[in-house]
């Protein structure tokens, strides 16, 4: 698809962030969130419907967004491969949570995620005026806190047992950036 | 124009109460929207206010709509109880549990004594006490959990009596007065409250 | 209206022969179609025909807190084809256990053996990831075909509610079989050694 549909909202190296929650896309955000491999980590334990993304993106919503959502864009193969977004966020705090999902698996483990989460960090700092962006994911989720290492977030939380992931008790843990820590990392990265 | 709470309004009138889990000095019981206008007095209270997060004052129509029942007979993501002072017969507070997840079987506990003259007389220890019980024996959580801000010391010294461990302290996370501060995490896991309640 | 060709099967829950989807509101029709069947529904407890509309309502997003059912279509992998229907209702997050259904629509796949890969697949889903004590589900009398399936899964039974449910002009047994989670999941671990 071309990007020019919707608009190139960030532009990276080798993706771009595109607006997310497009109504055009929902086979695409079904597919990866119901998928067995795709969801495992990503705490999608009921099966989602069309039916369902119809309703969340059609919804009206008021004040202050409390999450952003962008489609990730490879631009070599002109090919959406995944999501980006912030969630929780808070506008007095100045803070917010990011998540994302690599939705097709051919695009994992080629650096591809953390360069889009690097581009939605600093949208976040630069843009957004945020004051400290966190990320949360399960310490048995290796590759996802490779990732916020790699972007120079910190682990700043463990909660012990917080989720019930296949069959047993797993701790939760939680990394943290600031502004003037990514001021800093974002040389080397962008 | 809205109306004001006049004096005649928060003096203790003729409140009902139905008790949900007794105690000695307080029980738990259902929230009662004809106390709605004490619970919109608390949550706008200015100093009780500040460390609860409420950085927006709110109506009486939008706590109504907080409190107004559900259409589901089922569960929910959350158990709030109205804090009854059972000799003086009057509504001190609310508590109760926020963001249950019913697969993880964890919740967030809060509690929160609305009225300053009730305060510092352990009665929020009483009604914790019995809100945790409550949350491992009946609703059958794994782990409770608990934010607090790093200035609130009342509470977190109370929660650290209550036998919550310092699961760890997020830096920075909320702008209060002007500042940053840090919020601690605290939480008890059933296994732990078990060894200490026989 | 998206085409159906344009939406991608998603495997939920992936098997040996069948993978476990979503339910979604294009595979409506076949589920009501199998409603209705007087093969399929005897032991089903569908004694009232449904409508599309009626059926589509059901399954519409709902505004509930907290869900109380999980529905997933079978699909098998090979013949490129959803067969049937399976999951869970009635979930009890306190008491934290559930009934199990499985509805084989298509007769050709009968006696194959499907019912028992798919109730496996959910029972391991009811434990490993929702975190449930006990699954339970009630099989009558007649159903032998059923009844010899819940044994292969390995589910017990419990009790036997006696002339419980009235099926073609009698009174039958509903026998009430079910599983534990820590015995479950010892015996997947004892297979996979």
């Amino acid at each position: 698809m071309e990007p020019e549909e919707v608009g190139t909202f960030i532009s990276g190296k080798n993706v771009d962030l595109l607006p997310g929650d497009n109504l055009e896309h929902i086979n695409l955000y079904a597919k990866w969130d119901n998928d067995q491999e795709t969801r495992h980590y990503a705490r999608n334990i009921f099966p989602t419907t069309l039916e369902d993304y119809k309703k969340w993106i059609e919804e009206e919503k008021t004040g202050t967004p409390s999450q952003l959502n962008f489609e990730i864009y490879h631009k070599g193969d002109k090919k959406i491969i995944g999501y980006v977004g912030f969630n929780h966020i808070n506008w007095s705090d100045r803070n917010a949570n990011i998540g994302m999902v690599i939705g097709e698996p051919e695009y994992r483990n080629k650096d591809l995620g953390t360069e889009a989460a690097a581009l939605i960090i600093e949208y976040g700092f630069n843009e957004l005026n945020m004051f400290k962006i966190g990320c949360g994911m399960f310490e048995v989720n290796v590759g996802s806190w490779k990732v916020a290492e790699k972007l120079g977030m910190q682990r700043e939380m463990i909660y012990k047992e917080q989720a019930w992931v296949d069959g047993k008790y797993v701790d939760d843990y939680k990394y943290c950036i600031f502004l003037d820590e990514w001021k800093e990392k974002r040389k080397k990265l962008l | 124009m809205k109306e004001k709470l006049s004096s005649e309004e928060t003096k203790p009138k003729e409140y009902i109460a139905y008790p949900f889990i007794e105690g000695e000095n307080v029980e738990l019981c259902p929230t009662n929207l004809d106390h709605v206008k004490l619970y919109t007095k608390w949550v706008n209270d200015s100093k009780a206010r500040i460390y609860a997060r409420n950085n927006r004052p709110h109506t009486v129509e939008d706590i109504t709509k907080w409190y107004e029942p559900s259409e589901s007979r089922g569960l929910s993501k959350y158990v709030t109880f109205e804090i009854w002072h059972k000799k003086d017969k009057i509504p001190i507070g609310t508590c109760g549990y926020g963001r249950i997840n019913w697969i993880d079987r964890n919740a967030n506990i809060f509690m929160s004594i609305g009225v300053p003259e009730y305060w510092n007389k352990n009665l929020g220890t009483e009604a914790s006490r019995l809100l945790i019980d409550y949350g491992f024996k009946e609703l059958n959580f794994h782990k409770i959990y608990a934010g607090i801000f790093e200035p609130n010391i009342g509470s977190w010294s109370v929660a650290e009596k209550d036998g919550f461990i310092l699961e760890g302290v997020q830096k920075k996370s909320i702008f209060i007065n002007g500042e940053y501060v840090d919020a601690r995490s605290y939480r008890m896991l059933k296994k732990d409250w078990l060894k200490n309640h026989h | 209206m998206e085409e159906k060709e344009d939406i991608p099967i998603m495997n939920f829950i992936k098997g040996d022969r069948i993978n476990l989807t979503p339910l979604l509101q294009k595979d409506i029709n076949l589920v009501v179609c199998w409603m209705n069947d007087p093969d399929v529904r005897t032991y089903t407890r569908n004694p009232l025909p449904r409508t599309i509309e009626e059926v589509i309502k059901w399954f519409e997003p709902k505004k509930e807190e907290v869900k109380t059912d999980v529905d997933f279509l079978i699909y098998h992998k090979n013949d490129e084809k959803t067969i049937g229907m399976v999951g869970l209702t009635d979930i009890h997050w306190l008491d934290r256990n559930a009934n199990l259904f499985t509805v084989i629509g298509e007769p050709e796949y009968w006696g194959k053996g499907i019912g028992v890969e798919a109730g496996k697949m959910v029972i391991t889903y009811a434990f490993e990831e929702l975190n449930l004590h006990k699954v339970h589900t009630s099989i009558y009398s007649p159903n032998e075909r059923s009844l010899k399936a819940a044994a292969k899964i390995g589910l017990i039974q419990e009790a036997v509610l006696r002339e419980e449910i009235y099926i073609d002009g009698v009174h039958v047994d509903n026998h009430k079989f079910a599983v534990f989670k820590k015995d479950w999941l010892n015996l997947k671990k004892d297979e996979e050694m």
